[in-house]
């Protein structure tokens, strides 16, 4: 209540407009490795709004994973702004940031990164726990997300029982437990064969149809096709923003 | 209005607290399961790293144990005079060595003559009686059979109401035997064991360091204390004990007051006759010493107060030993987890939630430790009750697991703070 007061001094006067979801300005990345620093990236400056399905595609190196980890509030840019639904993300303190990714971003990595030691059920549960959802309706939202991705009869199943399309899909499941109002997903079928890497994106096509805002990553032509718009990423930099639906 | 949105704001507030508190709870209990699985996982580095917490809880449980059990022996074996009784002596007892030493140079020793003139003066008392004994004891025989060293006592038949010596059977000297310095002796069960195995002793001639005496009565079994009989004694006659082996008696008096008030009364009446009887001036230090079940009860928990200090020494000493390292264990364990961190962190784990994981964790590992040091303490604790005395206070068993757990959480402190510490990117990047 008393940070709804607060946030309206973060507001900017280029704060985006309430239909722009992520809006980002003259970010850069620089990263220093003693004697050479290297640029992942050189001002990229971007809008997304409200319900898009975009694909970032770029060759190895050129700073999509970089951007990623900013737009999912897990980096912080070296210097430029950037909006996440209209606030400015720099002037969050941590905690609203771990708010932020707990509720409003749903992260799908490469490697998954699920906790080895815990059940498929504990992995989803774990975004929950950290809101403090109450363990009845933690079980029962967790269970419903993995039902959602098909691994209802999976649930306590620990990673290394899984295959890699069962431990992504786990992932999604995840990412999708809090009903974030972002999904990014950084090569997700980047270790996964071809047929599984399709289930995946059809998962992925569903919960945008379903109304998700979806930024995913992949350096694959045919993936990047069920998007809706290609941001075109060379060393660092925009290359190319083009709408293909 | 006001009390509406007063009533909404309290009642969200409530309802945060209460999602506050199932995230604390998801935290903690994972992080239990954590670190036992982890202590089960590797037995032999957390039976290392437990050891200065098993070793400190354990110490203190025992000493506890032992101490408590001893308070019990302490007021039932040494410090019992019986009710109401106190002793007068040439010294103060339990004072220390070098302190004995100074009051028997001093002090002149409790003469026949004070014993009959407090007998005659005091007023008050339920019964007077006077002691001495032979140092060091003599030898007892009877036909074949010999005990080497005895207690033997003369006594005032008066002591029969005030000694712990009660009669089993036959009888205890009377006022007559010690007018008439008769040859007769009342023994103990140790006495009847070792030289009558087979005989009635009443009657019997039995021979205390070249004297006859004749068996009037056997006292009941008194017991042991630290291991040694208290059973192994002969009494006979006040004026038989003086005519055969100490004409200048040295004695103690016992005084036997009808109740616990009135025993303070006498303490001082006593007080006050032996000091107008030493010509003691007003300030000096009474040249005798008046002693009560209380005196040894006082040496005692004065002799505890040292011996806890000696053991809050050592148990700190371990306790802080074994927090460190759990320190250092625990800062491996963030390290290796590194990831696990960032996949938390990625989540909106704040870094009070890893903070909260981490620390529940060592305190958890940390009381572990003091489980294990309670269940040692207690079979220590009834091992050495099959010989000795000891019983395991229920403060001790709350105070080694809460203190252990303690230590957990304070020196889990420091690594958790590092976990909490780590930016979710970098933690990510790590793997392992
Ligand atoms: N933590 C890091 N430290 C140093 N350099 C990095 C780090 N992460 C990425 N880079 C560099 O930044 C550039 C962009 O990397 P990245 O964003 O991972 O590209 P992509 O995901 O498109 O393959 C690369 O040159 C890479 O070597
Ligand atoms: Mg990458």
């Amino acid at each position: 209540m008393a940070s709804q007061v607060e946030t309206s001094s973060v507001l900017d006067r280029q704060a985006p407009p309430e239909e722009v979801l992520i809006r980002t300005e003259e970010l850069w990345k620089t990263y220093d490795m003693g004697a050479a620093a290297v640029q992942a990236l050189c001002g990229v400056t971007f809008d997304i709004l409200r319900g898009e399905y975009v694909a970032i595609m770029g060759p190895s190196g050129s700073g999509k994973s970089t951007l990623m980890n900013l737009v999912g509030c897990l980096d912080t840019p070296s210097s430029g702004k950037y909006w996440l639904n209209a606030r400015l993300v720099s002037e969050l303190t941590d905690d609203e940031l771990a708010y932020i990714r707990n509720k409003e971003i749903g992260f799908v990595f490469q490697t998954f990164n699920l906790l080895a030691r815990a059940t498929a059920l504990h992995n989803v549960e774990l975004p929950l726990i950290y809101n403090g959802t109450p363990s009845k309706e933690r079980e029962e939202k967790a269970s419903e997300a993995l039902n959602m991705v098909e691994l209802g009869d999976r649930m306590y199943h620990k990673p290394s029982e899984l295959s890699g399309g069962q431990r992504q899909r786990v992932a999604i499941a995840r990412a999708l437990v809090n009903n974030p109002s972002l999904i990014l997903a950084d090569e997700p079928t980047g270790n996964l064969d071809t047929a599984t890497g399709d289930e995946i994106m059809n998962l992925f096509d569903r919960l945008h149809e379903s109304g998700n805002t979806i930024v995913l990553v992949t350096h694959e032509h045919d993936i990047a096709a069920r998007a809706h718009r290609i941001i075109h990423i060379r060393d660092g930099k925009i290359d190319r923003d083009e709408r293909i639906k | 209005m006001a009390v509406l949105s007063q009533a909404r704001a309290l009642s969200s507030r409530a309802r945060s607290q209460r999602v506050a508190g199932a995230g604390v709870w998801a935290t903690s209990r994972e992080a239990f399961w954590i670190a036992l699985e982890a202590l089960r996982a590797h037995k032999l580095r957390s039976f290392l790293t437990l050891l200065g917490v098993v070793i400190a809880t354990t110490t203190l449980i025992v000493v506890m144990s032992i101490v408590n059990g001893m308070n019990v022996y302490i007021a039932t074996k040494i410090a019992n005079l019986g009710s109401n009784t106190f002793v007068l002596h040439q010294f103060k007892w339990a004072q220390g060595y070098d302190e004995m030493l100074k009051a028997l140079r001093r002090n002149k020793p409790i003469r026949m003559e004070d014993y009959k003139y407090l007998q005659e003066s005091l007023i008050g008392y339920e019964a007077i009686s006077a002691i001495s004994q032979l140092q060091p004891g003599p030898q007892a025989r009877y036909q074949g059979h010999s005990i080497d060293e005895v207690t033997l006592i003369g006594v005032t038949a008066s002591h029969a109401i005030i000694g712990r010596e009660k009669a089993l059977y036959g009888r205890y000297i009377s006022d007559q035997d010690d007018r008439r310095s008769a040859h007769v002796c009342f023994i103990g069960q140790d006495i009847v064991d070792k030289l009558f195995p087979m005989v009635d002793p009443i009657g019997k001639e039995l021979n205390v360091g070249g004297h006859t005496f004749n068996v009037i009565g056997v006292a009941d079994k008194v017991g042991s204390a630290f291991g040694i009989s208290q059973d192994n004694f002969v009494f006979i006659p006040m004026g038989a004990f003086r005519n055969l082996y100490m004409p200048n008696l040295e004695l103690m008096v016992f005084i036997k007051a009808p109740d616990s008030r009135h025993m303070m009364e006498l303490e001082d009446e006593v007080r006050v006759l032996m000091r107008a009887r030493r010509h003691v001036p007003y300030h000096d230090d009474d040249p005798f010493g008046i002693n009560a079940s209380e005196t040894l009860m006082a040496a005692w928990r004065n002799l505890t107060g040292s011996i806890f200090a000696v053991t809050i020494g050592i148990v700190a000493v371990f306790m802080v030993v074994g927090g460190i390292v759990i320190m250092n264990i625990m800062l491996a364990s963030v390290t290796e987890r590194t990831h696990e961190i960032g996949i938390r962190k990625s989540l909106g784990a704040r870094r009070r939630d890893i903070m909260l994981q981490f620390v529940i964790e060592s305190a958890v590992m940390a009381s572990v430790g003091g489980i294990v040091g309670v269940a040692l303490a207690i079979l220590i604790a009834w091992v050495v009750r099959a010989f000795f005395t000891a019983s395991v206070p229920l403060s001790g068993v709350l105070i080694g697991v809460g203190l252990s757990s303690a230590v957990g959480l304070f020196f889990g402190i420091y690594p958790a703070n590092k976990a909490a510490k780590l930016q979710p990117i970098e933690a990510l990047r790590m793997e392992n």
